[in-house]
Order: structure tokens, then sequence, then C-alpha cells
């Protein structure tokens, strides 16, 4: 690996329940590659969303040492930590949390409050995210008023908007159905090809892990197996 | 960067929550300007005293009169300059409904010493001269619509007249108050005509006074006079009781028990009960955010920044239940002067009373605010994302 975007050494996150200590990230060394589209696969308690919650900024490791984005995450706390990430990472969940009282365009616009442009200059970078998903004819309406496949497309310009080299997508086709979800799909793989996003998806839909270069198995907290495409949507350049 | 329009946004999703929050700050905020005002009425009078002015009582109540023969000795003591009866009267005009402050006086003299009266509608020269005179506040000349020369029929009750006449007095001046020391309210007229009235056995009614009121000389010594005073009558036949100004009034206003003590327990209480209607509202909103902070704090917001958007909602709810208490306070003023001008003529609600109102607002906001935006600054990104709304 050349230039990793991702690199995790010794990574241990440990849970305390009912008195009992539970590892779920167990000493975890993972590498991902810039520009590269990951799918992260695994059964329920693997670790995977604790994964990605580690690599994007919400939670700390134990043990371990995080390099994301050029950054040791071990040395950033409290509001350093924020501004990392919003300069550095987009996140698109499984139920979307869009924000509800808000519209769609207000959605999208609320992480440029932390970047420097104007209003103006906000409003016109929304609306180009939301074209880009193809909702500009929806910029106007509130979460409720859009279909789940929507209120996902709005997340995902909501995650590029302020331009992110890493887009963390946490069972993004989760509450979709078939046909929203491969819409969904069909993004962040453009977001891949054609906006060069590093993408590290967590599914447990293979059909959407089949859609990433590379595949990374978790089981119990331990790196499982990592399956690479040689070529083709998704592989590594 | 602090997401404001999440503060209104937020709070719009629940309008009828929201009002009823608003409007309970209107209220409690407009009743707490109320209540102060009474307060400050009361204490009014106390305040704005005047130095040079003492009262001399029956030791026993005010409501024991004084002998008619002490004023001329009350004149010999050294320091004491003009001397003016009060003598309560009690009367009504055509129903007794109709009730103000009346007294007989010394027409002359009380000019001279409440120099805070100032005559506006006909003439102080005919108020001293003519024996059936009498001089009215404007505000009560107002309300009754009486005009300078007209006589005024009052019925009385302490002092009734034989003929089972009402009293006749002819108004020759109308008033305003400069300081708060005197109302606009009140009706003054010779005590001699009561006194010659009740001679000629034409009225009855009890005889004396029930008020000696002392103007001091300039640089005279109160306690001094107020001790020579009260040595003067030490053996009756009815013994006195001199007071300043200041302690007579703070007297007057606690005869019904201590109303200030009591009205500021009311508005306290009323804020009690206000402050938990708004931290409840405020603990449930913060609820049904907590997936929201997680967002926020997602996408790089500042544990900061999601505090102040949660005060704020709160700031921003009791603010404005605060502005509008304080504008029906406002617009309500006339009316409620109006209602109790009877109890408490200088009733008037002061700016500094509207901005009391104002902070108990805010800090309602603040204490109702604060621990749903603390909780909210401490929350984990990870717990919050995960929380069911």
């Amino acid at each position: 690996m050349s230039d990793p975007i991702i690199d995790l050494k010794g990574v241990t996150k440990t849970y305390s329940r009912g008195g009992e200590t539970l590892a779920v990230l167990d000493g975890l060394d993972l590498q991902m590659d810039r520009g590269g589209y990951y799918a992260l696969m695994g059964p329920s308690g693997s670790g995977k969303t604790t994964l990605l919650n580690l690599v994007g900024g919400l939670d700390h490791a134990d043990r371990g040492t995080l390099q994301v984005c050029g950054e040791d995450l071990d040395e950033l706390d409290g509001a350093d930590l924020a501004r990392w990430r919003a300069a550095n990472v987009g996140f698109v969940f499984q139920g979307f949390n869009l924000i509800p009282v808000l519209t769609a365009q207000q959605n999208v616009e609320l992480p440029l409050l932390l970047s420097p442009l104007k209003k103006r200059e906000r409003h016109e970078h929304a609306s180009y995210a939301l074209e880009l998903v193809g909702l500009q004819d929806r910029a106007g309406h509130r979460p409720k008023q859009l279909s789940g496949g929507q209120e996902q497309r709005v997340a995902i310009a909501r995650a590029l908007v302020t331009d992110p080299e890493l887009i963390l997508a946490d069972e993004p086709t989760g509450d979709l159905d078939r046909a929203s979800a491969e819409q969904v799909l069909d993004l962040l793989g453009r977001l891949n090809q054609e906006l060069k996003k590093t993408i590290l998806m967590v599914t447990h839909d293979p059909l959407a892990a089949e859609r990433a270069g590379t595949i990374v198995h978790l089981d119990k907290g331990q790196l499982g197996s990592i399956e690479t495409k040689a070529s083709g949507a998704g592989a590594p350049a | 960067m602090i997401p404001f329009r999440l503060v209104v946004k937020n709070l719009v999703k629940h309008p009828l929550r929201s009002a009823l929050t608003v409007l309970s700050l209107m209220v409690a905020v407009f009743l707490l300007s109320t209540l102060r005002t009474f307060v400050v009425s009361l204490n009014a009078g106390v305040e704005q005293a005047k130095t040079n002015r003492l009262m001399v009582q029956s030791a026993v109540s005010l409501f024991v009169y004084l002998p008619d023969t002490y004023k001329a000795k009350l004149r010999e003591v050294e320091g004491v300059e003009e001397i003016v009866r009060w003598n309560w009267f009690g009367g009504y005009y055509q129903d007794e409904s109709n009730f103000f402050g009346q007294f007989g006086t010394d027409p002359a003299a009380l000019l001279e010493v409440y120099d805070e009266i100032e005559v506006i509608e006909g003439s102080a020269e005919d108020f001293v001269g003519q024996r059936t005179a009498c001089m009215i506040g404007q505000a009560t000349a107002k309300k009754f619509g009486f005009e300078i020369g007209q006589t005024i029929p009052l019925v009385g009750v302490l002092f009734r007249r034989t003929d089972g006449q009402p009293w006749g007095f002819k108004l020759a001046a109308i008033y305003r108050a400069t300081q708060k020391t005197m109302d606009d309210q009140t009706m003054f007229f010779h005590a001699d005509y009561m006194r010659e009235s009740l001679d000629q056995g034409e009225a009855t009614g009890p005889s004396g006074v029930s008020v000696y009121v002392l103007k001091t000389a300039p640089g005279a010594d109160t306690t001094e006079i107020m001790r020579s005073v009260d040595e003067l009558y030490e053996n009756g036949p009815q013994a006195v009781q001199t007071t300043t100004e200041a302690e007579f009034n703070a007297q007057f206003a606690t005869m019904v028990g201590n109303i200030p003590l009591f009205v500021n327990a009311i508005g306290l209480g009323v804020f009690a009960s206000i402050l938990l209607a708004a931290l409840n509202t405020m603990l449930m909103a913060a609820r049904e955010q907590t997936r929201d902070v997680g967002v926020l704090k997602a996408l790089g917001f500042t544990d900061f920044a999601v505090f102040v958007v949660m005060l704020s909602q709160s700031l921003f709810l009791c603010a404005l239940g605060g502005a509008l208490g304080i504008g029906v306070a406002i617009l309500m003023d006339p009316f409620v002067a109006t209602v109790v001008s009877m109890m408490l003529p200088t009733y008037s609600v002061t700016f500094d009373t509207l901005a009391l109102g104002g902070v108990m607002a805010l800090g309602v906001g603040f204490v109702a605010g604060i621990a749903p935006a603390w909780r909210a600054r401490n929350l984990k990104v990870v717990d919050a994302l995960s929380a069911v709304a």
C-alpha cells in the first residue's frame, strides 16, 4: 500500500456492559488506500460500525494508533477533532439522519456553515450537490416529504458538499428497497470513480459489497479476510 | 459558527407547546410587574417622604382623635414653622361606590407645607378664602366630571348632617401632585367648616384632629422636635406619638399586614412554577433533539456550538414571553391604575419593574435551558446517534 488514507495499528476498543468487558476491536491492523472503495462486512457484533466510528473520529480507541487523512486521531480531541471531521469526512448513515426541521437544501448547507463560504456561495454549493444526486427539484422539501431513497441521496449530498476526501457510509442501503438501494450504490460508485472520493461502507448486503473494489471481512473484532477486485468498477486504481 | 436557524426551526416544530410556554412566561412577567408595582407604589410614600414634615398622632391609635387645642401649643415648639390639620371625613359622592379620600384641613397651611400640590385649575386663593370651598385632585375631578364652581354634595358617614342632607362643598381648585408623596385623588376642604357645623349642632361626629402635620424650620433638629412634642403631652390629656413622614407612611402601608412580603412571595411563587414549566418544555425538546445533536457533532459542530443551540432555544422562548409580558404590563398599566386607584393612587409601572421582569424571564430561560444544553454538550456522538427519538 503506497498511499494509505487510513492506517490502523493495533487498534483495540472495548465496552463494559454489566460489569463485563467486551473487546469489540482487538488489536486491529488495517490500511486503506486513498481513492479506494471499501466494503466492510462481517456478522453483527464483529466491530464494523465501531471501526467506522473510530475512523470517522466519532469515538476514541482504547489502544493502538489511527492515522486518517494524514492526521493521528489520538492526538485530537474536542473542538480539534470536530474541525477535523468537518474538513475531511462525510458521513452517510443507515437512518439518513437528516435534521427534520430543515429542508433538503438547508440540510445540505448545514456543514457549510463551518466553512468560510458566504451565504450565497453556501447556497450555490448546496444546490450543486443536490444536482449531483439528482434532487435539485426537491430542494425545498422537508425530509418527511421525501422517500427513503431521496432522503439518503440528500444525506449523500450533505456528505460530499464540503468536498471531503473520505466518505464513511454505515449501512447506507439498509433501510431502502432494492431500486432505491441501487440508486444510492450507483451514486456512491460515481463519487468514487468520478470525484475520486475514498469510500468506506459498512454493509450486510453482498450485492452492495460487490460494488466495492475491496471487501474487508471482520470477525470478532479482528481482521478476517480481504477480497480485492482485479479490475472494473470499484477496483483500486 | 452556530447554526441559529435551528433554534427557531426547532421551536416552530411544536407551535402549540412553544406558544403555551411563551404565554405562561408572558402572564408571569405581567403578574410580576403588576405585583411589584403594588409594592413600589406602597413604598413610594416612604422612600420619597419629606424630611421636614413630622406627623403627630394619638399614641393609642391613628383612629383616636387629638384635641383641637393642641394646635396652639404645638406652634410654640421650637423649630416648628407651620402646622396643618388632617381630619378624615370618609364621605361618598352620590353612591357609596363613589368613594375617594376627603380631609378637613387648613387650606393655606396645606399649600404651604405640601409644595408638591400644584393648582392647575381654579384658584388657590378661592380655596383658601371661601369657608365651604374645596380642592380636588385632577384624577377624581376627571373621573366624576367635576368642574370649577360647582357644588359637590358629599354624604357623610362619620360626620352626618342633622338635616339629613349631604354636605355641600364648592369646588374652587383642582390640583395635580408633582411628587409621589401626594396623590391626584384626594379632596381637601376647610376643617373649620366641619368644626363649626359640629359646634352649631348642624352635624354630628367625633371632635378633634386625626393628625397634625408639622413643617420644621430649615436646619431644625427634628429628633429634638419629636421628643419635645411627645414630652409636651406625656401626661395627657391625650398622649401623642410624633414620627417622621417616612415612618408614618411605612406604618400606614403595613396596617393590613406585611403586604410587600406577601406580594413578593406570590411573585416568586409564580416564577418558580413557570420555571418548572419551562424546564419541562426544554427537557422534552432536548430529548427529541438528541439524534440531531449527534448529527451536528458528526458534521463537525463543536460541543460549544451544540450547547449554544440548545440554550438559545430556551432563552429565545423566555425572552419572547418576557417581551410580551412587558408589553402587556405597559398596555394594562392605565387600566390597572384605574382599578386600584383608591387603594394605590400612585400606581404606575416603572422602567425598573419592567426591566426586572425581563431579567427574570431571561433568568428562567437560562436556568431551564442550562441543564439540557449541558447534557447535549457532553453527549458522545455515537450515543446521540444511537438514541431513539
